[in-house]
């Protein structure tokens, strides 16, 4: 019987992945991630009630529990990189490198020490896998190998690939998502009808294990900011901003400048603390036609220059955005690459991904530099 | 709705029927506040003496020594930092099992921690040689919360009174203060029996509303007071007074003591008849206590090598709500002050339990929850 280790996270997606994969034959021992226990300025982290709410989900599926406590990884490798990027002017998504550092990286590493064939999650994602094979090239005798395509989830609405695109393939063998064919709706029923505890619970919100926080309380807990110039499209300067670094391109609100039009974001300075805006919606910088991306990741990497683009070729630069189709898709060394989109995006911003989809089929990405 | 067996009346009490007829009235009807002049406001001012009356007779105290408070961690605040804070450099001894409510204020004082032997129970001579000429305040709970242990408050009392007389009208004082919110359903709480100048009783502990309490002050003892405002209960707790929490809590003390030999055989019996079942279903469990020096209603069980918080999730999903006896867990990552105090390792302190018996705890309760565990944990060990 093969172990697999769940990411209980005290929410009703874990329970039931933990439950499914037990009805599977699986022998399932849950995990609870300490990632982060601290309160944030208008937040309680609710840390501890997930942490009961996961351990009574174990205890009602008569199955093993144990408590991974990671937070000092966690700090140094989200939060840290969180605040680099704002620091460094970017918009960085941290369930992005929690996904890629702790739960596909660390957790996995320690659940497969601790004994483990396998980690789940409840992501809603399809992980299929298949055999190649092929001659081995010295023997000449058959060889398979193991590849594997991330799908899209069935629940369109509740698709989370976009976050999981920076795993690696290594680890991809190692997973399982069992709610990738199902509904979140169906996963509700799975749950009350099971009686699980986490049935009706709310789905958290927010940072990826910290909580409910505005990203600008968040900042202002561990970075200084100084007040700077806001400057609009004519070079005038136009009002005060309280730290540059808590603006994001196309951001509308936040501005402070009184009635009349809305401003929007157009950009930024971080040497020099401007913000720049626009009341032009127009405006050249709030839409791009090409992408230009670093850090690629693939999982199915496509040509290094398609001749002719698959027709189905598609790309998401932000969770829930539409697909934007791709006219041109060129790979740049192993780090880089550049999109030529069918379409104009809105907003395009550096330190968020890109993720190329050929269908439901996930290709992989990088990030917007 | 399955019907649960509740077995943590030592974390809260329902209320009894007789006490929710006692407050009614002072709802809606006789609402007033009784600071106000008008006749209505004065017979709301008559209520709240008359609980006070009440309250005091148990105590074997004069009405102008009881004090109403929301709850026992406000008088345990209002004691310890009541009197401290009239003597600076003054010295605050407390047993290593406090309450944390007299923990907490303590820590604010040069406080020294009293230990306790293996089954809970004060050492009389580490007491004694602990005070020393600064040594202002000693409070030390009549029955402990966790493990149940009775202590020799009329003892302490006794070396107290000595250090007192030697030092004479000229010296500091040596008060004496106990937490009786566990003992009052099954104690006697006389004042000059058990010796002492201040004692704190929980409402909500004795099938009385929560957060409502009272601390006893023997006349002469200065404190200063904590909450400051309209200067209500004779300026030692500010505030309107809460006359139907008042009445709820004579109510509730009233019967709590007049039941209290009878409630005391009788859970005392089925306390035996728990062990008596653990002794034969669980031979490797240890009990945290002993029979005598004990209060009735409260058994702290370990079971080697199991996982406590665990263990009372089971024991939640069969229908039966237990304490978990330790406070270490990934909640709060330090073992319970009180097991470690009596020698308990952090492994054996994250394997115990709190039981807690009450009014309506029947020996076909204890019977099925021992059979509950019994197959709990056989099923773990499978």
């Amino acid at each position: 019987m093969k172990r697999v280790f769940v990411g209980l996270s005290g929410g009703v997606d874990s329970s039931v992945t933990a439950l499914l994969l037990k009805q599977q034959g699986y022998d399932v021992v849950g995990v609870y991630m300490k990632n982060w226990s601290q309160d944030l300025p208008g937040m309680h982290c609710s840390w501890l009630e997930d942490y009961q709410d996961a351990k009574r989900v174990a205890v009602q599926l008569g199955i093993d529990f144990k408590m991974y406590d990671f937070q000092k990884d966690y700090k140094h490798k989200v939060v840290n990189y969180m605040l680099d990027e704002f620091k460094a002017g970017r918009t960085p998504n941290p369930d992005i490198i929690c996904n890629q550092e702790i739960k596909f990286k660390l957790f996995l590493n320690t659940a497969l020490e601790d004994g483990a064939d396998y980690v789940a999650t409840g992501h809603y994602a399809r992980l299929v896998r298949d055999l190649i094979s092929h001659k081995g090239r010295r023997s000449g005798v058959d060889v398979r190998d193991q590849i594997f395509h991330m799908l899209m989830a069935k629940d369109a609405n509740k698709d989370q690939t976009y976050f999981l695109y920076r795993i690696s393939l290594e680890a991809l063998g190692k997973t399982l998502w069992p709610l990738g064919e199902l509904t979140k709706p169906q996963v509700r029923e799975v749950a009350r009808k099971n009686k699980l505890v986490t049935a009706d619970k709310k789905d958290s919100m927010g940072i990826c294990f910290v909580g409910k926080v505005s990203i600008k309380d968040f900042l202002m807990e561990y970075v200084q900011s100084q007040p700077g110039a806001i400057i609009e499209q004519n070079g005038k300067t136009i009002g005060q901003h309280g730290g540059a670094i808590f603006y994001t391109i196309g951001q509308r609100h936040g501005l402070e400048l009184g009635g009349g039009l809305p401003y929007y974001v157009t950009g930024k300075n971080m040497k020099k603390n401007e913000v720049y805006v626009t009341t032009d919606l127009q405006d050249e910088n709030l839409w791009n036609r090409v992408i230009r991306l670093t850090d690629m990741h693939w999982i199915n990497k496509p040509k290094a220059e398609s001749q002719k683009p698959q027709a189905d070729l598609a790309v998401r630069i932000r969770h829930r955005a539409k697909l934007i189709p791709v006219k041109k898709l060129k790979l740049i060394n192993n780090n880089s690459a550049r999109a030529e989109l069918g379409d104009d995006v809105r907003a395009l911003t550096p330190g968020q991904s890109a993720v190329f989809y050929a269908g439901e089929l996930v290709l992989g990405g990088g990030i917007v530099f | 709705m399955k019907k649960s067996i509740y077995l943590d009346y030592a974390a809260a009490t329902p209320l009894d029927a007789d006490v929710l007829k006692a407050m009614e009235p002072y709802f809606a009807d006789d609402f007033h506040n009784p600071s106000a002049i008008y006749l209505a406001g004065r017979k709301a001012r008559l209520a709240l003496e008359q609980a006070r009356a009440a309250v005091a007779k148990h105590l074997g105290a004069r009405t102008g020594e009881i004090v109403f408070t929301a709850g026992a961690t406000e008088a345990n605040n209002l004691a310890v930092q009541g009197v401290m804070k009239n003597f600076d450099g003054g010295e605050i001894l407390v047993s290593a099992i406090e309450h944390e409510s007299v923990l907490a204020p303590a820590g604010l004082f040069n406080c020294r921690h009293v230990p306790v032997d293996k089954k809970g129970r004060l050492s009389l001579d580490k007491l004694a040689k602990l005070i020393n000429d600064n040594t202002v305040l000693v409070s030390v709970g009549l029955v402990n919360n966790e493990i149940g242990s009775l202590q020799p408050l009329r003892e302490i009392a006794q070396i107290l009174k000595r250090v007192s007389n030697s030092r004479g009208s000229r010296g500091l004082p040596l008060y004496l203060h106990t937490d009786a919110a566990q003992a009052a359903n099954y104690f006697d709480l006389h004042v000059s029996r058990l010796g002492v100048d201040l004692m704190t009783i929980n409402g909500g502990k004795i099938y009385g509303p929560k957060q409502t309490g009272v601390l006893y002050i023997r006349t002469g003892v200065k404190l200063q007071p904590l909450i400051l405002g309209g200067g209500q209960e004779s300026g030692l707790r500010s505030g309107t007074e809460n006359v139907a929490g008042a009445m709820g809590l004579a109510k509730a003390l009233d019967r709590a003591q007049q039941l209290k030999q009878e409630e005391n055989q009788r859970v005392g019996r089925l306390r035996d008849l728990f062990i008596a079942e653990l002794a034969a279903k669980f031979p490797k469990a240890i009990i945290n206590s002993v029979s005598k020096n004990q209060s009735p209603h409260i058994l702290s069980v370990t079971f080697p090598g199991t996982d406590n918080e665990r263990l009372m999730m089971e024991l939640d999903e069969a229908g039966v709500q237990v304490a978990v006896g330790s406070a270490c867990s990934a909640s709060s990552q330090e073992p319970s002050h009180v097991l470690k105090a009596i020698g308990l390792s952090n492994a054996q302190a994250q394997a115990t339990l709190r039981f807690s018996f009450g009014r309506q705890t029947t020996e076909e309760n204890i019977i099925k929850t021992l059979n509950i565990l019994q197959a709990i944990l056989n099923k773990s060990s499978d």
